[in-house]
C-alpha cells in the first residue's frame, strides 16, 4: 500500500538528483534542468499532503501557482542565458564572472 | 494493487530520468530526459488524484517548458559538449553533499509522526476554482501580473542586437 511517506521519499530523491544536477553541471541550461526538479519535487509534496488530508484543496492551489512560476521562471532564464551566449559566445556559467554590460 | 506498480513504474522512470541527465554529457539528450520525468510527475499527479494538475503539468511543463528548453538549446549550442564536463574535486564535493542531504531528508521522512495520515477522496476542478477565486485570490491576480511582467521581460532580454530595418542616418 502506498502512503504518504511513499510520496515523500520520492519527492526527497527528486530533489537530491535536481541538486546533484545544479552541482555538477557547468551548462547553464542544465541547470535550469535541475531547477526544474526541485520545483517539481516540491510540487509533489503539495499534492501528497493535499491528498492525504493536510491543507485541504490549498495543496493543489498552490501546485497551480508553482507550475506558473517554474514556466515564467523557464522563460525569463532562457531569455537571460540568450543574452548570456550573446554576450561572451559560451553557455559555461563559469565564465559568466564579469558585471560588465 | 495496481497503485502500488504504477507507483513503482512512475518512480523508477524519475530516478532513470534524473541519473541520466546527470551522466549525460549530451545537452539535447538531456531535454529529453527532461520530457520523461515530467511525464512521470504528471503520472504521479493522476496516482494522487490530482486530475487537473496532471494535465496542466503536461500541458504546461511538456509542451511548453520542455519546448522552450530545446529551443534554448538550439540556439546556444554552438560549444561542445566534453568542454563543460565536471572537475574531479566537484564529483567528490556532489556526492558528499547531496548523500548527506538524501540521508538526512529521508530520516526526517521516516522518523516524523505525519499528522493526517488519511487519505482523502480527490478533489474536483469545481473545488480548485472556487479555492482560486476565493481565498487565493490575492495571488491570482498576482501570477496574472507576474505573467505580462514576464512576457515583456523575455521579449526585452532576448530581442536582437541589430539596428532596425528602414532607418538610416
Amino acid at each position: 500500500m502506498i502512503g504518504l511517506t511513499h510520496y515523500l521519499v520520492l519527492s526527497a530523491i527528486l530533489m537530491v538528483l535536481g541538486l546533484a544536477i545544479i552541482i555538477s553541471k557547468r551548462n547553464a541550461i542544465a541547470i535550469l534542468i535541475g531547477v526544474e526538479f526541485i520545483l517539481n519535487a516540491a510540487n509533489l509534496n503539495f499534492i501528497a499532503f493535499s491528498r492525504h488530508g493536510i491543507g485541504g484543496i490549498s495543496g493543489q492551489t498552490a501546485g497551480i501557482f508553482v507550475i506558473v512560476l517554474a514556466a515564467a521562471e523557464a522563460a525569463v532564464a532562457l531569455a537571460i542565458f540568450l543574452n548570456f551566449y550573446h554576450q561572451i559566445s559560451s553557455i559555461d556559467i563559469d565564465r559568466g564572472n564579469q558585471l560588465k554590460g | 494493487m495496481i497503485e502500488t506498480i504504477l507507483f513503482y513504474i512512475f518512480a523508477m522512470i524519475m530516478v532513470v530520468s534524473g541519473l541520466a541527465i546527470l551522466v549525460s554529457t549530451n545537452i539535447v539528450r538531456m531535454a529529453y530526459w527532461l520530457i520523461g520525468m515530467l511525464l512521470a510527475v504528471a503520472g504521479i499527479y493522476f496516482l494522487l488524484g490530482a486530475y487537473f494538475l496532471g494535465v496542466v503539468q503536461i500541458i504546461v511543463y511538456v509542451g511548453g517548458v520542455a519546448v522552450l528548453v530545446v529551443f534554448g538549446v538550439m540556439l546556444t549550442s554552438r560549444q561542445l559538449a566534453s568542454q563543460l564536463l565536471p572537475r574531479a574535486w566537484e564529483v567528490v564535493w556532489l556526492i558528499c553533499v547531496t548523500g548527506i542531504f538524501l540521508a538526512g531528508l529521508v530520516r526526517m521522512i521516516l522518523k516524523g509522526p505525519w499528522a493526517g495520515n488519511v487519505k482523502q477522496s480527490p478533489q474536483t476542478v469545481a473545488e480548485i476554482g472556487r479555492s482560486l477565486l476565493g481565498n487565493f485570490i490575492g495571488p491570482f491576480e498576482l501570477a496574472s501580473v507576474l505573467l505580462l511582467v514576464v512576457l515583456l521581460g523575455a521579449a526585452y532580454l532576448a530581442r536582437p542586437r541589430v539596428p532596425t530595418l528602414g532607418i538610416k542616418k
